[in-house]
């Protein structure tokens, strides 16, 4: 079975990698790569979902300010049609927006002259089924945009819930190419946003509640062809290591890690999958992204530390061979999946060097800051006070220090652990403003009981072996089922907080700052809020006609600065009001966290585009209007 | 009485030393075998399921499913690129 694993690994990953690298050679795929890396720097745009390769979601634009914030208001609306839960963002290239919804993944291009007229759409048909095997909620992070070049014009890329990636016509929305990257009959679907680095359309995958073993493809963008295909766990050539991996920190561990950690076949159904934010830096061309958690979330039926889940990679984009892992959680207990966001930056560390950093704001309730060229670990500190299974992170050895009183295994129920499987952050795309040096990050305040069981791996049917009963965490009212978000200002340099604030609920979808000095994010209840950047004051904010999960967005059209966000509660926090689920443990352990938010907001599904004044384009009012 | 009081204090220095034992030995991730591998099993449990009462038995062609599902899926792609590179024409 081994030869046979290997054999085809020839046939498809390296020669096609070699094909990959000749490709890359090619005056036009620079050419590609050098055009996306500018359309992120007009604030006219916002090209990818963190806004930029560094993922950073900042906009210098500040017509929009702190002093004139009170006066925003909304400009246009639009309806996607659908409800579940909006995660992601619109993309804006120009004078077009594109906009997506969750399963069944429509997609909308829209002109922003006449927002109110759709110039196309794409409706794909999928399997139901796929409905059936999704985690948490049928949620989609949104599309990427590829600019196009000499022999194939501009693209959109979308993944969706059933295993696709699509490429479509940036102009008509014609599909170029639709190849599988998922079968939802082991369990494997998707819910990522692509991420387009030079010709390459990279993709992660979901499913690990179903054993999912994890991968990270790319597709050429050309062809659809696969180009290179990397798994979390077993062998190294499966991995995709890199001759000198973790070199510079031997002690994270380096060879066949992938087989020696799990028990027999373990790995095979470990899970591992990759579904959050990819950033890139287009200096090193290394892209970066988290692996989530092992298979299943019972500890007890897989020992060893489980490599390489819960990973930090560093991967070289033309080959996807890893440059370095760090591995934030080994054997995890409590389903902290490590795929959150990755925010690339460049500051002076305690010691006045200047480095390329990464930062991570991880579910286990610590965020991270690495090297992003070697991997080095430079901070590991606490997002909140509260968070208990660790003690500390060993900033020599890299490894965290648990409390065993908070551990989990079969036969027991471990009582207040913080933070719950949900983390103390999850998906949201939050910010870096270089001016302040800080990170705003949007956070969920809860924590759990837990409770293993075993069972069976059967493929394309859930395979969690635990029960969970998540509830707002000790600064939160746990009675009433508030008191479970909060949002920060960090310095991973110093490691301190320059403000912080409590919120109802979890602040699920992230932050966007602005050189307006201010903070935007949505709210699970349904409000967008702006905060002073220095000091966290509430300045603004706006009842939405559902939940926000989603992360705000800003671009300028015709000289207005707008702010837009995507509306449409749901995701994970929202399974109960989704799926009108009572059992607090249902939801795998949210429903009784967010018991309350069904007073607060209901579903919907759309977007809302906000500017000064509610100014837009039908203050032309013969915009839309018929004409003879 | 000098008999229960020394039972009872070599009762509480016996319960001292398992907890603390227990304690000493409960697994916080940082005794190492070697690099990158720091697992050790939990108090009361085995260092490997099989066999063990926690064994799930996992069948076989259910573990090696996934694997093939990736093998099929990858052929069928390559086979609709290669389509597409001789027709121009994208059919799925």
């Amino acid at each position: 079975m081994r030869e046979k694993k290997l054999s085809r690994l020839t046939k498809t990953g390296s020669a096609a990698l070699v094909s990959s690298v000749i490709g890359m050679m090619t005056v036009g795929v620079a050419f590609a790569n050098d055009k996306l890396v500018e359309l992120q720097k007009d604030e006219a745009n916002w090209v990818m979902q963190g806004k930029n390769y560094s993922a950073d979601h900042y906009s210098s634009s500040k017509q929009i300010n702190k002093k004139n914030v009170s006066k925003l208001a909304p400009s246009w609306t639009f309806s996607t049609g659908v409800l579940s839960g909006h995660e992601g963002a619109p993309l804006v290239i120009g004078d077009m927006m594109y906009i997506h919804s969750p399963f069944p993944n429509n997609t909308f291009a829209i002109n922003l002259k006449d927002p109110g007229t759709i110039v196309w759409e794409h409706k794909p048909k999928q399997d139901p089924a796929a409905r059936a095997v999704a985690c948490c909620d049928v949620v989609n992070r949104g599309l990427a945009y590829w600019p196009g070049d000499d022999k194939t014009p501009a693209m959109i890329l979308k993944s969706q819930l059933d295993g696709h990636v699509v490429a479509l016509n940036a102009e008509t929305g014609a599909v170029h190419w639709q190849v599988e990257n998922g079968d939802i009959s082991v369990g494997q679907t998707q819910t990522q946003a692509p991420f387009v680095v030079k010709d390459l359309v990279i993709q992660g995958s979901s499913g690990a509640e179903l054993g999912v073993r994890g991968y990270v493809t790319a597709f050429d963008i050309h062809t659809g062809e696969m180009v290179w295909r990397w798994y979390a766990t077993g062998p190294d050539d499966e991995i995709g290591l890199a001759k000198d991996f973790n070199s510079a920190n031997p002690h994270y561990g380096q060879k066949d890690l992938g087989l020696k950690t799990w028990e027999d076949e373990a790995w095979k159904i470990g899970g591992g999958t990759n579904w959050g934010w990819y950033a890139y830096d287009p200096d090193l061309e290394m892209f970066y992204y988290g692996s989530g958690n092992p298979a299943p979330w019972n500890e007890t039926m897989r020992p060893g530390d489980n490599k390489w889940t819960m990973t930090i990679w560093g991967r070289d984009a033309d080959t996807g061979l890893a440059k370095f892992g760090y591995q934030k959680t080994p054997h995890d207990e409590w389903d902290y999946a490590g795929v959150n966001v990755m925010m690339l930056s460049e500051q002076k560390d305690k010691s006045g060097k200047m480095r390329k950093l990464l930062t991570h704001p991880d579910r286990n309730g610590i965020i991270y800051t690495l090297d992003r060229e070697t991997g080095d670990l430079v901070s590991a500190d606490k997002m909140d006070d509260t968070a208990n299974w660790v003690k500390k992170v060993d900033l020599e050895t890299g490894l965290p220090i648990r409390d065993p009183e908070f551990s989990t295994r079969m036969g027991h129920r471990s009582r207040d652990i913080c933070p719950s499987a949900m983390g103390f952050h999850n998906q949201g795309m939050d910010s870096y403003d270089p001016e302040r040096q800080l990170f705003y990050l949007g956070l969920n305040h809860l924590c759990m009981d837990w409770e293993p069981f075993m069972l069976p791996y059967r493929a394309g049917q859930f395979f969690v072996g635990a029960n969970v009963w998540s509830y707002p965490g000790p600064k939160g009212d746990r009675q009433r089922g508030i008191g479970s978000g909060q949002v920060k200002a960090y310095n991973a340099i110093t490691g301190e907080f320059a403000w912080e604030k409590m919120e109802k609920f979890s602040i699920w979808g992230g932050t966007m700052a602005t050189a307006g000095g201010l903070v935007f994010y949505g709210t699970l209840d349904g409000f967008i809020k702006a905060r002073d950047a220095d000091n966290g004051d509430l300045l603004w904010k706006f009842k939405l006609p559902s939940g926000a999960i989603g992360h705000p967005m800003t671009y300028t059209h015709d000289g207005i600065q707008y702010v837009a966000i995507n509306y449409g509660v749901g995701g994970w926090p929202a399974v109960g009001l989704v799926f009108d689920l009572n059992d607090p443990s249902a939801g795998l352990g949210a429903v009784g966290a967010f018991k309350e938010l069904a007073r607060n907001t209901q579903m919907g599904g759309g977007l809302m585009v906000f500017a000064l004044d509610g100014k837009g384009p039908y203050d032309d009012l013969s915009v839309g209007e018929y004409e003879m | 009485m000098k008999k229960i009081k020394t039972l009872a204090v070599t009762g509480a220095t016996a319960i001292l030393l398992t907890f603390g034992m227990s304690s000493a030995m409960a697994y916080d991730g940082t005794k190492c075998k070697a690099s990158g591998n720091c697992w050790e099993a939990k108090p009361g449990f085995p260092e490997k399921i099989k066999g063990s009462k926690f064994d799930p038995k996992h069948s076989q062609t259910e573990l090696d499913k996934q694997t093939s599902a990736m093998e099929a899926m990858e052929a069928r792609n390559a086979k609709r690129v290669e389509n597409f590179k001789q027709t121009g024409k994208w059919s799925y």
